[in-house]
């Protein structure tokens, strides 16, 4: 057990024993350290180096009908008592219509791959090296290169609940997430390129192929071409298709569903993709970006299957939400907070609540090879980058996304020039029931925080011409 | 909190050889309540304390913050901060130079007169529950939804130049939200109250009586007709709706760290870098971006690198005339700095953020706007952005809108979105009102990782042309 791990343990049992002594029937305590090493490159050069360490608690209590949550920052005995103080608090104030308790203890499922020493340990020398190849690369591919932007955030977590039941899941894992976006010019032309991933493994993390990478898309990028306003068959590439598996993942949270993103609330059982659509979530998959053990309420965690051949076949839950719904958890309790001026750090939060969310999530991979999705095209689009994809009517599915760079023509199979920045104006229900191939491998792809494993898809949306 | 805490860090990274250290040291206390349907989905109180140090070593920015408030933690979080800036300085072609400004000491607080922890927990979800019931104001409101926060920060702001500010904030913020359906249609209100202050503006404002608005509002909505996309129509923005347009193509577009190109991996950058000076709207078009006004949720005295705010003119009739800076930005564009830096807490290094950024008034009422309008389409509060990576094309979408005829509001209009360039839609503004609102934004997003801050955007009535995105 690490020395972390031993304080966490420590701090949990003392907050149990003052909760128990208050009185309260139940209590949980979700005790975190989490590292943050983040290394920022602006103009072609390392910005800053900054660091996180983040230890902390959120515990929640119920006592007779009544449920409470609170979460402070450090470990001392002073912040402590004052946290049980503020839990009894909002317990007041919680009223639940209904008998809710915390989760039981049962058998914890082992998962590979997702904490790595090396990682870990990475010194901070190391990490800027690292995150300074990804412009080196891009600069060397090409002397149209003129500028690199980009992050390396490199995490280490170690997470622990305990309850009054006996439960007592530990959890410790490392990830990194990197980016790096290049900028071509040739005469008047300006381009941009850009490469995202996520890993558990320093190994994972391939620098250099990743400047190499954006350099390529920012170069093709420099002779392209006005887009027609039109719907088009459109090819999804990995980083597009990990934006609709991110919007699919707010909506299958019966929670988030509740309160943001209704789209599916009367869907359960009904058609919403095509029959080449099925969403899983898998946090037993080794290496997966979002996998563990167990979930933030110490439930295990379990492969699910979410969405099957384009059927809404369940939401997914935590013991709360599961109560309210009259469903067992599905070992989906995620830990964030909706507070505003609460940071949100990768890795692991003690100051939210539970909520219900896919830990792992994907489309499960079909039958095509990428390049036959292309090749199988006469005419279409291949969309490589999202950029700042909104929900203009959540309540519809009406949603936008800004083609920033890496917008090809598609003919005849063969991918035959580059577009100009435009926009895709759609809605997502349509988008999903048009889904017509999706491809046989998953690799991580995303955004500014957000990544899962995807697939490429294809399917038919509007897309218009922007100035 | 124990300010000595904060000057002995920088005493340890001024010994290890910074060339620049400042400190944060903050007490945060967040609570959070949400309401929908009659259950409460959220009810949480946080708290959290520690410190952020920020060092510059060899020309290179490092950082560290840490929860761990002993002697042994912050020495351990100097060292840190001092090895990373030491890393990075391996790849730093230019080093970091900063503006030089006033080292102040000075301690200050928001007005508050009725303080967030005054009120019991139990009594404010009482009265939130409350609010969310008067939302349903008929069996059409499918959903009701209220969203509450309230914040107080205690903050001690060090540096080795000798600056010493202390700042008491407290800030508040409430979403009243519903949902109503008729037929296939559903349609939502939404509308948004908070300052910097304390509870008093819930007791301010007839919250009921707001709530049941809401609800009625959203219950008309589902009456009214679909837009038709219209190319370059005459339109009024509200300044509710105005606030989001300011938000996101003046005051993103002014943070001077995204001029530079400091934000091209996700956020983007700006069209209008390099044009200071130049004509890139009508003489009707002026923005600020001021952090003085008191009562608004960009309110600030100093920024988190102890710089003493002002009121900032970033467009003044059509001429683009500057930006918001850090100390750094300023040096290299060299002019003065003006407060733009900020963190959403000690865990974070400071970035350029707006204020308060909005809209500059004119001379028109509201009546007179629409009066002498003879074909047009008033568009009212926000809803979602979605806006390209250089601030240039913008799609936004709206509540709702009445269509204009001969100076008259006649159809009621729903599912609405307007699009447009920047340089375009700033070209056609033609006329603007006197009276101007600043309204709270509380989750404006940047960074990475993210920081999404508090900030207040506003301006009077506005009209100009813009082709409006029906969605049937």
């Amino acid at each position: 057990m690490s020395s972390i791990m031993a304080d966490l343990k420590e701090a949990g049992k003392t907050i149990l024993k003052i909760a128990e002594k208050k009185g309260h029937d139940e209590a949980e305590a979700y005790l975190v350290s989490n590292k943050v090493l983040t290394i920022r490159l602006v103009n072609n050069a390392v910005f800053e180096s900054k660091g996180v360490h983040d230890i902390g608690v959120g515990l929640r209590i119920i006592r007779g009908n009544m449920l409470g949550f609170s979460s402070t920052a450090g470990l001392t005995r002073k912040s402590l008592n004052k946290l049980v103080d503020a839990v009894a608090s909002t317990a007041k104030a919680r009223k639940l219509p209904f008998k809710y308790s915390f989760p039981k203890p049962r058998k914890i499922p082992k998962v590979t791959g997702i904490y790595d020493r090396k990682l870990d340990e990475l010194p901070s020398e190391k990490a800027v090296e690292l995150a300074y190849n990804m412009i080196e690369s891009s600069i060397a591919h090409n002397k149209k290169i003129m500028d690199n932007a980009g992050v390396l955030n490199i995490v280490s977590y170690e997470s622990l609940v305990l309850n009054s039941h006996g439960v007592s899941a530990e959890n410790k894992g490392t990830f990194f997430e990197a980016s790096l976006s290049a900028t071509a010019k040739q005469g008047k032309n300006v381009s941009e390129g850009s490469e995202a991933t996520a890993g558990r493994n320093l190994e994972e993390l391939k620098s250099k192929n990743m400047g190499k990478k954006a350099a390529e898309m920012a170069v093709t990028g420099l002779k392209s071409q006005k887009l027609k306003e039109d719907t088009y068959d459109v090819i999804f590439d990995y980083q597009p298709t990990q934006g609709v598996i991110s919007y699919l993942s707010y909506m299958v949270s019966p929670m988030i569903a509740k309160l943001y993103f209704p789209l599916f609330l009367d869907k359960i059982n009904k058609k919403v993709a095509s029959s080449q659509l099925t969403m899983i979530d898998d946090p037993l998959m080794a290496k997966g970006v979002g996998s563990a053990p167990v979930d933030d309420e110490g439930t295990p965690s379990e492969k699910q299957i979410i969405i099957n051949e384009g059927i809404l076949k369940k939401f997914v839950y935590d013991s709360f939400y599961g109560t309210i719904d009259k469903k067992k958890t599905t070992g989906n309790a995620i830990r964030e907070s909706f507070a505003v001026g609460v940071s949100s750090f990768p890795g692991k939060n003690y100051n939210g609540e539970p909520i219900p969310f896919p830990r792992n999530p994907y489309i499960k991979p079909g039958k095509w090879k990428r390049n036959e999705i292309l090749e199988d095209t006469k005419k279409g689009l291949l969309i490589r980058r999202f950029h700042y994809t909104r929900m203009t009517n959540p309540t519809r599915g009406d949603f936008t996304s800004v083609l920033r760079m890496g917008l090809y023509t598609v003919k005849n199979g063969e991918v035959t020039c580059t577009l100009k920045k435009s926009r895709l104006l759609d809605n997502l229900l349509n988008v999903l029931k048009n889904v017509n191939a999706v491809s046989d491998k998953l690799i991580v792809a995303g955004s500014w925080g957000d990544y899962t494993h995807t697939p490429v898809i294809r399917t038919k949306a509007h897309i218009t011409p922007i100035d | 909190m124990d300010e000595d805490l904060a000057s002995f860090a920088v005493e340890r990274a001024s010994k290890l050889g910074t060339d620049y250290v400042d400190c944060r040291l903050e007490d945060h206390y967040n609570e959070l309540i949400i309401v929908t349907d009659g259950k409460v989905q959220r009810g949480i109180i946080n708290r959290k304390h520690g410190i952020g140090i920020r060092t510059l070593v060899d020309g290179a920015w490092g950082f560290q913050s840490t929860t761990d408030l002993t002697k042994k933690g912050l020495n351990q979080a100097v060292k840190l901060a001092f090895k990373m800036a030491k890393a990075s300085s391996k790849h730093v072609p230019e080093p970091v130079k900063l503006a030089s400004t006033e080292a102040q000491k000075t301690s200050y607080k928001t007005e508050v007169k009725i303080d967030l922890e005054n009120i019991a927990f139990e009594d404010k979800l009482k009265q939130i529950t409350n609010w969310e019931k008067r939302l349903h104001t008929s069996k059409k409101i499918i959903r009701g939804l209220v969203e509450y926060a309230g914040l107080k920060i205690d903050k001690i702001f060090v540096n080795n130049e000798g600056a010493n500010i202390h700042f008491s904030n407290s800030l508040t913020w409430l979403s009243l939200k519903a949902d109503s359906k008729k037929g296939s249609t559903t349609q939502s209100c939404e509308k948004v109250i908070g300052h910097s202050g304390g509870y008093e503006i819930y007791k301010k404002n007839d919250m009921e009586k707001t709530a049941l608005d809401v609800g009625n509002k959203a219950e008309t909505l589902s009456n009214a007709k679909a837009a038709k996309t219209m190319k370059d129509a005459t339109v009024i923005l509200d300044n509710n709706y105005a606030a989001l347009l300011v938000h996101e193509i003046i005051g993103h577009p002014s943070e001077a760290d995204r001029v530079l190109g400091r934000e091209a991996a996700w956020a983007g950058t700006t069209w209008w870098a390099g044009k200071t000076g130049e004509k890139i709207g009508s003489d009707y078009l002026t923005a600020y971006d001021d952090p003085t006004i008191k009562g608004t949720l960009g309110y600030y005295r100093y920024d988190d690198e102890g710089v003493k705010a002002e009121k900032k003119i970033l467009i003044e009739n059509g001429v683009l005339k500057g930006h918001m800076h850090s100390r750094e930005t300023a040096a290299i564009f060299n002019v003065n700095p003006n407060a733009g830096m900020r963190a959403i807490t000690f865990e974070y290094i400071p970035l350029i953020r707006m204020s308060n950024t909005f809209f500059g008034k004119g001379n028109w009422k509201k009546e007179e706007l629409i009066e002498e309008t003879k074909r047009g389409y008033l568009v009212s509060c926000m809803r979602h952005p979605s806006i390209d990576d250089k601030r240039h094309n913008w799609t936004i979408s709206a509540q709702e809108a009445y269509e204009i005829k001969n100076g008259e509001l006649t159809s009621h209009l729903r599912d609405i979105a307007l699009t447009s360039t920047a340089p375009k839609f700033f070209q056609s503004i033609n006329a603007v009102t006197k009276t101007i609102d600043i309204l709270p934004l509380p989750g404006c997003g940047k960074g990475d990782p993210m920081q999404a801050l508090y900030v207040g955007n506003g301006g009077p009535y506005i009209r100009g042309a813009a082709t409006i995105l029906g969605v049937n």
